[in-house]
């Protein structure tokens, strides 16, 4: 079966909630391992078995969603929340303005080991997916957006890796 | 004929992402990870094909709700060892660790000793 394409849900604000999740909650091991998750089920796609198990349709108000899954630093267990654009009908996917079948990254969140998400948590995700189904064609991150989201990561980790020498140097220090 | 959408931001990001060589060791070893449990998966629910066994019948065979086994062989489920095994030794099959040829087990070992340091 042909691989099939990662898109991001882009806002009409502008804004990547994805890109926006992996950048301000993700570390990069944990950035690395949810895009291992979703490439492997993009190479492999639904309905076969993919993902090594931690990619899991959604059930009940979440229907029709799935749900890549990691555990993070601090036993955080983070979600990043997809659509699936299969259509077998080409005019529909040419209204979509999709040359493939995708995965639809819509957002991602994380909650605390051993809780649960709120219904209005979910209800937020369902909201993004409402409006990026309702987009004809749809709404997806472009080249520029990943150009920004690299410059604002390359930042953010520099800042992190900065942090963690200083904290090195004072521990070396005591 | 609209014109497609440009979806390449998805491997334009993974490109950038995998300069960084931390992202990239994290990246791969996952990859190996996932593909490893998806193997497993897969050759099981070709030998139960081969054995003609419908997804119900491995169910009653090894004492578990069909829907678990319906779960197990698509995305829709967390795959437990505990049932893995179970499907296996029903199927025939046994669940194996094959130790890696010794060129990547050197790797590994001098990956776990970084690891220990750390």
């Amino acid at each position: 079966m042909a691989r099939w394409d990662i898109v991001y849900n882009k806002t009409a604000d502008g804004r990547v909630p994805a890109l926006d999740y992996f950048i301000d909650s993700c570390t990069t091991k944990l950035h690395a391992f949810l895009n291992a998750v979703l490439d492997a089920v993009a190479a492999a796609p639904p309905p076969s078995f993919s993902g090594g198990g931690h990619w899991e349709a959604m059930s009940g108000d979440m229907a029709g969603y799935f749900e890549a899954k990691a555990v993070g630093p601090n036993r955080r267990h983070h979600r990043v929340f997809c659509l699936l654009e299969n259509s077998d009908d080409p005019s529909e996917m040419e209204r979509r303005g999709l040359p493939n079948k995708a995965i639809a990254v819509i957002t991602g969140m994380w909650k605390p080991n051993a809780t649960l998400f709120s219904d209005k948590e979910y209800a937020h995700v369902r909201s993004l997916g409402d409006d990026y189904l309702k987009q004809l064609p749809r709404r997806i991150a472009s080249a520029e957006d990943v150009t920004d989201f690299i410059a604002r990561l390359t930042e953010k980790r520099e800042q992190e890796r900065e942090t963690g020498r200083k904290k090195d140097e004072r521990r070396r220090k005591r | 004929m609209a014109k497609p959408l440009d979806t390449s931001a998805h491997s334009r990001l993974s490109a950038a992402l995998m300069e960084d060589d931390e992202y990239r060791e994290e990246y791969e070893q996952s990859r190996r990870e996932i593909e490893a449990i998806d193997r497993v998966i897969h050759e099981l629910d070709e030998l139960r094909e081969q054995e003609g066994l419908s997804k119900a019948e491995l169910a009653r065979i090894v004492n578990r709700n069909p829907s678990s086994i319906r779960r197990l062989f698509t995305q829709k489920s967390n795959p437990e060892l505990a049932l893995v095994v179970a499907i296996a030794a029903a199927l025939g099959a046994d669940l194996r660790v094959v130790p890696p040829k010794k060129t990547s087990r050197r790797k590994t070992r001098g990956k776990r000793r970084e690891l220990v340091a750390a």
